[in-house]
């Protein structure tokens, strides 16, 4: 039998680890640059100015549609073949210590959401209108008063609570799931691995969902 | 009655077989793919057996009643298996691994079979560690070995408790290699029922295709039976709930001798009885006596908690009676003497038919973690089903049946009374005499498949003309009919009673009479209540389901209607046999303190039947002389 | 070891043969020793449908000692039942109150066909290991057992993932009904040993794409199977076959 690294699941998984975990990387900058918001408006801006006007960020924009794209497209391809692997369910649900972690079950509906959430994110930070201001004597997108515009709406707050929470469930499982795929894994450190994972995953979380609260309740 | 000839080579013991193996003619390599071998079971004789033929070039057909040639009962074998290695620098020797075969055999085996068993058991662990089987090791990375009962050196290689799952698991590989390679074509699901003989040579057999019911014709040139004891005769035993005796049983009814019927193995430490519905016994492996200590309380009806009882009131029985062997006595003795301390009323637990076997001592002076790292997964297993914690706890212990040294005869080659027929492993009767060692089965399963059947089979087919046929020819027809037939005979009975049951029934007069010990009064009354039990059998059975379908009411109905007929005959071989040897006590011989006296005056032979009809009593004996050349005659003593 | 009786309502899945649909049977069994195994709590199930003139219900087992890996069953969404570190045969109804109700079902995977009632087809997993879970020696060609010392940590490894007793109890926890912890217990046995070494850079992808042809899914790492294997493999030896890919 012919063996082809990317036709085969463990190929398809690595390359979706490999992704997963550089979008992990990605999330946790985000969400670190993002805290500026508790500096002040112009740290914000600044911050978004610098980011967007360094001609390098069309080569990470570009990296970061591939890592989301293979991720996505991978964790399809692998969903529908598994989802065919087992035609008719129990009728019951596995309980007691045989019963797996809720974020490890639903990774791809999670990442379904946060796939639309990225989407909406997008549309509503990155290609809206924005104002102008002046910081420094430069004259740059006032992303900060978009963001106190956008999380003044309660619905639009919870929703992006629940995405990030979801985000952090994500990650949780993901970050060691992607280890383990990528052959990184011992008993002994499994417990380890696994809570360090699982506090990734919630400090990125917590992070995000603490800047629309922050927003929302003192602006 | 004949004298069979058991075909044992001229010349020194030490030399039969290599002799033997230059004389053997052999087929040319380019020829072989011109045959087609058949066998049936795919345990280690089996396994081993498909494998090694397919890897010289024959074509085979392996078939087994499983889902999976890997779960063939040898897979629950615990303990080990016996070389002669001598890596501990004992004074082992191959001599000293025939001597005390033969010797724990109660001299009731053929002596050149045993020495050839001693000779090839180091190529056994050879070819078993470059297979990939984890065998246990020392710090400085080289073989581990342990000792087993009746004998006093460590000669036995294991695998935690699961020696057995992972010699099997090689022989698998071993034949999964060769099926990868197309050499091997795995039937599972199927049963064998009938043996097909044409021009007096077997030549193929007829199946059941467990899951459709389908009746198949499978033609070769030769017939290996690799399928296992008749344990489940007594219907507890430490057999798998599908080991049968029915392949075994139609080769006999097409006129394969069935050798020593009634050499059952009871092996000391099982978990044991707790009620009615219980459907199989489960063993404790023998290599627990390295560590354990069997008693039971000095006095008769002490009802103490086992911790609660000073060691002033244990009696430590096997201790006491025998010092040189102590705990480590061969399984017929260590069991003998729990049903004796059992029947003064000294048993312990809830039932009182079980005696304490207690590792308290080796975990004061070794430790729980030594104990825990040797015995781990039997402990676990014992706590499962007891629910009782035996590093707290003594364990319970019981004999319970475990294996049967008897089954088809064989001459040296492991060739039946039919021609082209082969038996090895535990479904033949040759090497074990009257009582099993320990570690022995795996050994003798693997010796027979891996190298004896393999040459001789050979010299079988360059030998023997045999006539051009395939699956069409009449004889085929033929057994496959009385198959047929048999099969709705039994569904057309439509009476009340569960096979279950009838199995049940069969199992305790089994162990009532043809025990742990046998006298001639109880022996003649366990013929007449099976008759009337076969007779119940054919006019009152109930088989619900379908023929053409997955039925294992059916499947087990067949093998129980055999089950009847060895039962029977079982009980007639030791009704016959009036002397004590090995597994087999009569009550009328035994010495003044009880042992088993054997009669080599009158007994020193295999006692060969051969079928006759319907009637289980007409059998023919025949008797093969057994000589002891080479280890003297001795009344075993292990005090 | 006192012995208790319980009561128990159970739901079995009844299917004719392959191609029937199956439904659940209802059935109620009273007096059920504690002590008595699940199997054994069959065996009396079915002794009182035989003796209702009723078909008994199918299932597979052979050893009832947790070593053969023919027992299967979903008790209560849990293969091989609620314990851990156990077949459904070692499974006793002290695990079980009075008045239960018990789902029992077959496994359920693309690669294990139901052939009926409980009982499964499994006979993927035996391709998966002609495929290439064997080492090639041919029997007479082995040098002598302790020609090659092996560490003892390796050595334990190995045993350990050799464990494996196949009974696919890892895949119907899955849920993507994956294979891969049977795949990779036994590329690990023989990775971690030397005798294993000649064969490991093929063995893998030969087993891996064995498996993908059966009908199984991928890994998630959710660790249902490790948690279901009655012989507790451990997880690593699927990070184990993920690095075997590269060699």
């Amino acid at each position: 039998m012919k063996f082809s690294y990317l036709k085969s699941t463990i190929g398809k998984k690595q390359v979706m680890a490999v992704a997963g975990l550089l979008l992990a990387g990605f999330v946790l900058t985000h969400m670190l640059g993002n805290m500026l918001l508790f500096v002040g408006a112009d740290m914000y801006n600044l911050y978004s100015y610098k980011l967007i006007s360094n001609p390098l960020i069309y080569l990470a924009e570009a990296g970061l549609v591939a890592f989301f794209l293979s991720h996505i497209v991978m964790g399809i391809v692998l969903s529908i073949r598994n989802k065919s692997s087992r035609q008719k369910s129990y009728a019951v649900a596995a309980s007691g210590e045989k019963k797996a972690s809720w974020s490890s079950r639903f990774m791809i509906h999670q990442g379904m959401v946060i796939a639309v959430f990225v989407v909406l994110h997008l549309l509503t930070f990155k290609f809206a209108d924005k104002q102008q201001t002046t910081v420094d004597g430069v004259v740059m997108d006032d992303l900060h008063q978009l963001v106190v515009d956008v999380f003044q709406s309660p619905v639009y707050v919870i929703g992006y609570v629940i995405a990030v929470g979801l985000l952090a469930f994500h990650l949780s499982h993901g970050v060691h799931s992607a280890l383990s795929t990528l052959g990184f894994y011992s008993e002994e450190k499994k417990s380890k691995i696994e809570c360090l994972s699982a506090i990734y995953g919630w400090v990125v979380g917590l992070g995000f969902m603490s800047q629309p609260i922050y927003v929302y309740l003192f602006y | 009655m004949t004298i069979l000839d058991g075909k044992v080579p001229e010349g020194d013991v030490q030399e039969k077989w290599d002799k033997h193996r230059f004389k053997m003619k052999l087929v040319n390599p380019a020829n072989r793919k011109k045959y087609t071998i058949i066998v049936v079971g795919t345990g280690l004789a089996g396994g081993s057996a498909a494998a090694t033929l397919a890897e010289q070039g024959y074509n085979v057909k392996s078939f087994c009643v499983q889902d999976s040639p890997r779960r063939a009962h040898s897979i629950a074998a615990q303990g080990g298996i016996n070389a002669a290695k001598n890596y501990k620098n004992d004074g082992d020797s191959v001599w000293r691994l025939f001597y005390d075969t033969v010797k724990g055999g109660d001299y009731r085996s053929r002596e050149a079979n045993v020495y050839r068993l001693a000779q090839v058991s180091n190529n056994i662990i050879d070819q078993c560690v470059a297979q990939g089987v984890p065998f246990a090791r020392e710090y400085g990375g080289l073989l581990d070995n342990r000792s087993f009962g009746g004998a006093q050196v460590s000669r036995t290689f294991y695998a935690r408790g699961q020696t057995g799952q992972q010699l099997l698991l090689g022989a698998y590989s071993a034949m999964n290699k060769m099926v990868d390679k197309k050499q091997i074509e795995v039937f599972a699901r199927r049963e064998m029922l009938g043996l097909v003989k044409i021009d007096g040579h077997a030549r193929g057999i007829i199946t059941r295709n467990l899951v459709t019911g389908e009746m198949e014709k499978h033609h070769g040139d030769a017939v290996l039976l690799c399928t296992g004891g008749y344990g489940n005769v007594f219907y507890l035993s430490t057999n798998a709930m599908n080991s049968n005796a029915t392949a075994a049983w139609r080769c006999h009814k097409s006129g394969a001798y069935f050798a020593n019927p009634c050499f059952t193995q009871i092996h000391p430490t099982c978990i044991p009885v707790s009620g009615e519905y219980q459907s199989k016994l489960t063993l404790m492996s023998e290599s627990l006596r390295n560590h354990g200590r069997v008693w039971v309380p000095k006095k008769a009806g002490d009802k103490r908690a086992p911790n609660e009882i000073p060691e002033e009131d244990r009696d430590y029985y096997l201790e006491r009676i025998y010092p040189s062997f102590g705990n480590l006595v061969p399984r017929d003795v260590a069991s003998r003497n729990a049903k004796k301390v059992v029947d003064e009323g000294r048993g312990v637990g809830a039932t009182g038919i079980a005696v304490y076997l207690d590792f308290g001592s080796a975990i004061e002076r070794l430790g729980e973690d030594f104990i825990r790292e040797k015995y781990g997964n039997l402990f676990a297993m014992y706590e499962k089903i007891t629910n009782e914690n035996p590093y707290k706890v003594p364990m319970k212990i019981y004999p319970a049946v475990h294996y049967t040294m008897g089954g088809l005869w064989v001459d040296y080659n492991l060739q039946t009374s039919i021609p082209g027929l082969f038996a090895l492993g535990e479904a033949n009767f040759s090497d074990h005499g009257a009582n099993r060692l320990g570690a022995s089965a795996l050994m003798q399963g693997l010796a027979d498949g891996y190298f004896v059947a393999p040459y001789t089979v050979a010299n079988y087919l360059a030998s023997t003309e045999l006539s051009k046929a395939d699956a069409n020819h009449s004889a085929y027809d033929e057994e496959m009919q009385k198959v047929k037939s048999n099969i709705e005979k039994i569904k057309s009975i439509q009476g009340s009673t569960p096979v279950d049951h009838i199995h049940r029934d069969l199992g305790k007069i089994m162990w009532e009479y043809c025990g742990m010990s046998r006298n001639a009064e109880g022996l003649k009354k366990a013929i007449t209540e099976i008759q009337q039990l076969k007779q119940k059998f054919w006019s009152d059975v109930k088989v619900p389901g379908d023929t053409n379908n997955l039925n294992q009411e059916l499947e087990k109905a067949g093998r129980v209607a055999d089950f009847l007929e060895l039962g029977e005959l079982m009980c007639k071989d030791a009704l016959d046999r009036n002397e004590s040897c090995g597994g087999h006590f009569r009550e009328e011989s035994q010495t003044e303190e009880g042992e088993a006296k054997r009669d080599d005056a009158n007994f020193s032979y295999v006692a060969a039947w051969e079928y006759q009809g319907d009637n289980i009593s007409e059998e023919l004996l025949h008797k093969e002389p057994l000589e002891f050349k080479d280890v003297p005659l001795t009344q075993r003593s292990y005090k | 070891m006192a012995e208790k009786t319980i009561s128990l309502k159970l739901k079995v899945w009844r299917q004719k043969d392959a191609k029937s649909e199956g439904g659940f049977e209802d059935y109620s069994l009273d007096s059920v020793s504690t002590d008595m195994s699940f199997l054994e709590m069959m065996d009396v199930l079915n002794d009182k449908l035989i003796l209702e003139g009723k078909e008994p219900v199918n299932f597979d087992h052979d050893c009832r000692e947790g070593i053969c890996g023919m027992c299967s069953m979903v008790i209560n969404g849990n293969p091989h039942g609620p314990q851990t570190a156990t077949t459904t045969c070692q499974l006793h109804m002290r695990k079980f109150k009075d008045g239960d109700t018990i789902y029992i079902e077959p496994f359920r995977a693309t690669a294990f066909p139901v052939v009926k009632d409980l009982v499964v087809d499994r006979s993927s997993f035996d391709r998966i290991q002609q495929a290439g879970g064997y080492i090639s020696v041919n029997t007479g060609a082995a040098q002598d057992a302790n020609a090659i010392p092996v560490p003892k940590p390796d050595a334990d490894e190995a045993f350990e993932a050799a464990t494996c007793i196949g009974c696919g109890a890892c895949v119907a926890s899955c849920k993507n009904a994956s294979a891969m912890l049977f795949v990779s217990a036994k590329v690990s046995q023989y990775a971690l040993l030397p005798q294993g070494q000649p064969e490991r850079k093929d063995r893998a992808k030969k087993m891996l794409a064995k498996m993908e042809e059966e009908g199984f899914g991928a890994c998630s790492n959710t660790g249902s199977c490790s948690a279901a294997c009655p012989k507790e493999i451990s997880l690593s030896t699927i990070a184990r076959m993920n690095r075997e890919i590269f060699k």
